[in-house]
């Protein structure tokens, strides 16, 4: 199974989607089959961010819980993605 | 303008006035020789602007920062738009934990249908203890 990454941010925010290119680098780096990525419109799926719990977007979840709520490092969520995946069962 | 005059114009208390003032929210432009506050005409709207803001939930701090990015220069409509945007998520926030308790006070008042029953027996209250002995028991 694939880890899903989900990215929230808001149309517009020119900073979010700069930031946002870069870690959706870092995760397609692992290849689909590893690691899924997700554009979330926060406005456009805003129930599901507040339940997920998102206040200060852009922020990043992993497999449905709110890991980042700031945005990390490339570094960071690299090293992230590589712990969860070493987890995985193979 | 005055304090006085400012104060029935906007319709509100001179009190408040000196508070935004201590808030740094509304600066009088000058004092008369006496030491009186004196208003220019952009108070009115910047009142306006605060009460409005304020309907839409934000807090004393979080008009000051919509108004410091109205002064700046360099800040852009995307800045505003995203205090906006999180505060819109705070309020979600608040509704949904609102929702929650809500719902567990309807599930008390559900499990009480007896009104005529003593003090020592109604099971709001044990209920209520129950719970508190279960996180007191097992805080996870």
């Amino acid at each position: 199974m694939s880890i899903k990454v989900e990215f929230f941010s808001t149309p517009g925010c020119s900073n979010c989607d700069r930031t946002g290119d870069s870690l959706k680098v870092i995760a397609q780096a692992f290849g689909e089959h590893k690691v899924t990525w997700r554009d979330v419109n926060l406005l456009g799926e805003l129930d599901y961010a507040v339940e997920l719990g998102v206040l200060t977007p852009p922020s990043i979840a992993i497999d449905g819980q709110l890991v980042f709520p700031k945005l990390p490092s490339t570094a960071k969520l690299r090293e992230e993605l590589a712990r969860r995946l070493a987890r995985e069962p193979t | 303008m005055t304090i006085g005059k400012l104060a029935k114009l906007a319709e509100i208390s001179t009190d408040t006035l000196r508070f935004y003032e201590d808030e740094s929210l509304l600066i009088p432009a000058g004092k008369t020789e006496a030491g009186y506050r004196l208003y220019g005409e952009g108070a009115v709207r910047r009142l306006d602007f605060i009460k409005h803001a304020q309907h839409c939930g934000m807090t004393l701090s979080e008009i000051r920062q919509l108004l410091e990015l109205r002064a700046d220069d360099s800040s852009c409509c995307s800045d505003v738009r995203s205090l906006a945007i999180r505060k819109k998520l705070q309020l979600e926030h608040k509704i949904k934990t609102m929702q929650v308790m809500s719902q567990a006070l309807s599930e008390l008042i559900d499990i009480c249908t007896a009104e005529d029953r003593p003090l020592d027996n109604c099971p709001i209250l044990t209920a209520l203890e129950s719970s508190i002995a279960k996180q007191n028991h097992d805080p996870h």
